[in-house]
């Protein structure tokens, strides 16, 4: 009986993966029609509409499908119309590298952008690089990410998000030359990727710009409360709390704060960048300071442009989330257009192109890449004042 | 002290999370791996109540009723048609996790996965001090109403019709209803009851951070195994008891050890517990049918 | 052939884990069939994960022995603690394995040496298809001897009474171990495979969900025989890959086909295959013993 079984198995799983591969996976897959058309170019996009990634999943999607309907509007790319394939990574490793797996096998799009997290990402991309498929990484902010890869040759992998490791060295800057903080204590969260890749990288830097750390504070994303350790830290003294977290710690550890001491300065890195920050922690989020790629009242007119526009079609502001994803679809169609002869799959034709990067004017401001495939932007130091994100740098 | 201010403030919390986690199984024998779900719910219907201009408070009354019933449908929907057929025990775990699934999907897809806020001025948000210690209104009131639904669910226990009714069918499903009670009538109330401390939980807790979101529930939930074994399995009191021993050793532990170390501490007492003295502190059932 | 082999490659890593978690099922099988239910499993997963990795990655060793030396070092280190459990029933052995998880979580996240919160990268993807269904064919093979010789026949009699099986003589404490640690070895080996699968393996992936998940696979699919856990892992892994078109409304699907699964097959998908014998019993008149 168990052989007979273990074939029917076999048959069985295969079946039901194959149910969900012949159906529709594109957000907006049209079929090539009349002969004279050009064919269309797939792009794909791996982000986390499900898991814990899907906080941000969700609007990386919206800033993405909106550049891609004003570009095609505006006659695609030479002609060709741009089709954008969307794959969720369920946050987790085994779901991002079946995404990019999908993308690159069987869809074969042109270039990946994706996924979300940086977790997900180490295992992903090795899946890209080794199909010599193009990927730009666009919320991925911790190290190792490009250039050198903290897992082998990654010549295919760039990033359009601002790495931490170039943005907090701004912010500790700022916060030494103009908020005169001469000693902090570090907070962060232990269990994730990002905030221990943004700690060590905090450290480094408070250090080496003669800042005095007073003490670490380790805890835990799943921590239901955080007023224990903000009382530990408040203890200390310190010119500033610095916190290396995703936002959901930092809204508590900002309330906290607030209430035990109002006032104290709070410096935290990406996790900040959400407008979440200021909806849930209100006025407690007075004052909070974080380097950034981007932020909603830059008046820059591209970047109002870009608002305004998102504004009318989803109706509810942008975030650096979205602003990023659409800016590397603009990155991406400006290689595609100096690419000769696009077809389906491209390798390194379409990487050398996107390597010549520059000048592209984006949301984020002038964008380029750098030798190591990495992002060449201005740093943003915002404050919040008055429930908005500042520049103060 | 601060820190003792705080551990009181979240042992609440886990108080009332544990306490209608526990109400299930002891009195039948299910680990409903839904409640966590329904603490979220709690906190959404609040907000969705908040957002309508209904007080907060009434927010927090409007949350019970509301995951009350919905307790109650889960019990129709994933437990009793198991009950029937007079399924293992375990299986009831998995239709819970299933339920869990949707609901929390359900949520997220109304809300969206974000970190939601409450309506700005909508909460109290001042702090008075008290004999050189700290304290704010929002967390002083939600220990005093955790501290109240506490005792009034120890009340209902012990001395109602009710509550014996449902100690009866802890004791034995099948002598209970010989003795006449209406056990689908009891078990209704159970739920509701467990359903709806849990909603309240859930209100309360997202009251305090302002932020709550979909997946919110989910910390609590191996908490709540923790609490439910220190204090004892099956014992109201005990699970009290649990929630602060518990929230008390955490912040204990985060001033002395390294605060990497602090969850291993959690948890390696409960094993030291579950080793040594498996029906916890004031448990009374000790070692179980599976 | 071409579009075959652009579907296969694309779903690889899918079909691929309905493999690993086949094996994971039965890891959790062999436990279950002694009647002990046991959340550990996805930390020894984890404990040869890292090991294996750490082998392969900093000392070049090679694929299979670093497989084996992670698979034994489980194993070696279920031994304790399943001689410390191995009093405990039903709910209170769940939640100490769990603790157990908790705690070797918590030690992977403090130790540097595996990377702690960042994990571990650029594993060496020495894992093909063919090494893992070959594993869990042999594996299944073994469970399959194993539960019809003597071994298994007193695994089946401590099931259904401890007392009883110890009354006859079965050494119940050795074989209960056995079976605890077999579980071990087999989620060790698991680990191993899964973390040269994906180039990259973060503590997150085997804590309580993964121990919670695994769990399901084995009783959806269900414990009477070797088939049924495979059978409820191959299935809930596809599940989500196949309703990926789906995907805002894929998990409330998955939520709710998990709760008709075990509401109508409360013993497991397995049971399925009975359903036909009992049915002619019945109408013969006879009981169904199974």
């Amino acid at each position: 009986m168990d052989k007979r079984i273990f074939g029917a198995l076999g048959a069985l799983a295969i079946t039901l993966a194959a149910c969900g591969g012949t159906g529709n996976t594109g957000a907006s897959t049209a079929p090539s029609a009349s002969a004279a058309k050009k064919a269309d170019i797939k792009v794909g996009l791996v982000i986390s509409l499900t898991g814990v990634g899907n906080v941000y999943g969700p609007v990386q999607k919206n800033g993405a499908e909106l550049a891609v309907s004003r570009i095609n509007a505006a006659g695609g790319v030479n002609g060709a119309n741009l089709v954008l394939v969307t794959d969720d990574d369920q946050s987790t490793t085994d779901g991002g590298v079946t995404a990019f797996r999908k993308q690159v096998g069987q869809d074969r799009v042109v270039a990946i952008l994706g996924p979300t997290l940086s977790n997900t990402a180490v295992a992903a991309h090795p899946v890209a690089q080794s199909a010599q498929t193009p990927v730009i990484a666009i919320s991925n902010t911790g190290d190792g990410i490009v250039g050198k890869c903290s897992w082998g040759t990654c010549d295919y992998i760039f990033r359009a998000s601002l790495g931490e490791s170039t943005a907090i060295p701004q912010t500790v800057n700022v916060a030494k030359t103009k908020l005169n903080v001469k000693s902090v204590v570090l907070m962060y969260a232990q269990d994730d990727k990002f905030s221990s890749d943004g700690f060590a990288i905090f450290k480094k830097n408070l250090e080496s710009a003669g800042i005095t750390i007073k003490k670490e504070i380790a805890f835990s994303k799943t921590d239901v409360d955080l007023s224990t350790q903000v009382t530990a830290a408040l203890a200390e003294s310190p010119d500033a709390i610095v916190d290396s977290s995703l936002a959901g710690p930092a809204i508590l550890i900002l309330k906290e704060v607030a209430k035990k001491k109002p006032g104290q300065l709070v410096i935290g890195g990406n996790g900040f960048n959400t407008p979440a920050i200021i909806a849930s922690a209100g006025q407690a989020a007075e004052g909070a300071v974080s380097g950034t790629a981007w932020y909603l009242s830059n008046a820059d007119p591209v970047n109002k442009d870009f608002v305004a526009a998102y504004k009318a079609k989803y109706n509810s502001d942008p975030d650096q989330f979205a602003a990023q994803a659409y800016s590397a679809i603009y990155i991406l169609v400006d290689a595609l257009k100096r690419t000769p002869n696009v077809t389906s799959v491209l390798h390194e034709k379409l990487r050398d192109q996107i390597e010549l990067t520059t000048g592209v004017k984006t949301p984020l401001g002038e964008f380029s890449f750098n030798s190591s495939h990495d992002v060449n932007q201005k740093v943003y130091v915002v404050q919040v004042k008055g429930g908005l994100f500042t520049q103060i740098n | 002290m601060d820190q003792i201010y705080n551990a009181i403030f979240i042992g609440s919390i886990y108080a009332l999370f544990a306490l209608g986690f526990t109400l299930v199984f002891s009195v039948l024998d299910i680990l409903n791996l839904a409640h966590p779900a329904l603490f979220t719910l709690g906190a959404f219907t609040a907000l969705f109540a908040m957002q309508q201009g209904v007080p907060a408070g009434l927010a927090v009354l409007v949350a019970f009723v509301v995951c009350g019933v919905a307790g109650v449908i889960l019990d129709r929907v994933a437990f009793a048609p198991l009950r029937r057929r007079n399924a293992p025990p375990l299986s009831a775990m998995i239709s819970s996790i299933g339920v869990s699934l949707i609901l929390i999907r359900l949520i997220q897809l109304k809300y969206g996965p974000d970190l939601q806020a409450y309506p700005a001025g909508s909460l109290p948000a001042d702090v008075f001090t008290v004999a050189g210690l700290q304290l704010d209104t929002l967390r002083t009131v939600i220990i005093a109403l955790a501290v109240g639904l506490m005792a009034a669910l120890t009340f209902l226990v012990r001395r109602t019709r009710l509550g014996r009714e449902l100690r009866a069918l802890a004791e034995n499903p099948r002598a209970a209803r010989l003795l006449g009670i209406d056990v689908d009538r009891a078990i209704a109330a159970t739920f509701f009851l467990s359903a709806g401390l849990g909603g309240v939980a859930g209100a309360l807790y997202g009251f305090a951070t302002n932020s709550p979101f979909s997946q919110m529930g989910l910390n609590f939930e191996l908490k709540a195994f923790a609490v439910m074994v220190v204090g004892g399995m099956g014992s109201i009191p005990g699970a009290v008891l649990g929630a602060y021993l518990l929230s008390f050793g955490e912040v204990a532990s985060l001033t002395f050890l390294p605060s990497e170390l602090r969850d291993a501490f959690a948890f390696g007492l409960l094993f030291v517990v579950l080793v040594v003295r498996p029906s916890g502190i004031l448990g009374q059932r000790a070692v179980d049918r599976v | 052939m071409d579009d075959l082999r652009a579907f296969f490659d694309a779903y690889q890593t899918t079909i691929g884990f309905i493999g690993i978690n086949a094996i994971l099922a039965l890891s959790v099988w062999v436990t279950l069939y002694t009647g002990q239910l046991t959340l550990g499993n996805a930390a020894f997963m984890g404990i040869a994960a890292y090991t294996s990795a750490l082998l392969t990655l900093k000392a070049q060793v090679p694929f299979p022995l670093a497989l084996l030396c992670g698979s034994l070092l489980a194993g070696a280190i279920s031994v304790p603690l399943g001689a410390t459990v191995f009093r405990l029933r039903g709910v209170y052995l769940a939640i100490a394995t769990l603790a157990f998880g908790e705690v070797v979580r918590v030690v992977i996240l403090a130790t540097p040496i595996t990377g702690r919160g960042q994990g571990l990268v650029g594993i060496p993807p020495k894992t093909e298809l063919w090494h893992i269904f070959a594993s869990l064919l042999v594996i299944a093979y073994v469970c399959a001897r194993l539960r019809i010789s003597s071994v298994g026949r007193a695994w089946a009699a401590i099931r259904e009474d401890e007392v009883a099986a110890a009354s006859q003589g079965i050494p119940v404490h050795r074989y209960k171990l056995a079976a605890f640690v077999i579980g071990a070895l087999i989620a060790g080996w698991a680990g191993g495979i899964a973390a040269h699968f994906n180039f990259a393996i973060q503590p997150d992936e085997y804590g309580f969900a993964r121990a919670v998940q695994i769990l399901v696979f084995a009783i959806v699919g269900g414990v009477p025989n070797v088939l049924g856990p495979i059978l409820g892992a191959a299935l809930l892994t596809a599940l989500p890959a196949a309703l990926q078109p789906l995907q805002e409304f894929r998990d409330i699907l998955q939520g709710a086909i998990l709760v008709l699964v075990i509401v109508y097959l409360p013993r497991g998908l397995s049971t399925v295959f009975d359903l036909r014998r009992s049915a002619r019993l019945r109408r013969v008149g006879a009981q169904d013993v199974a």
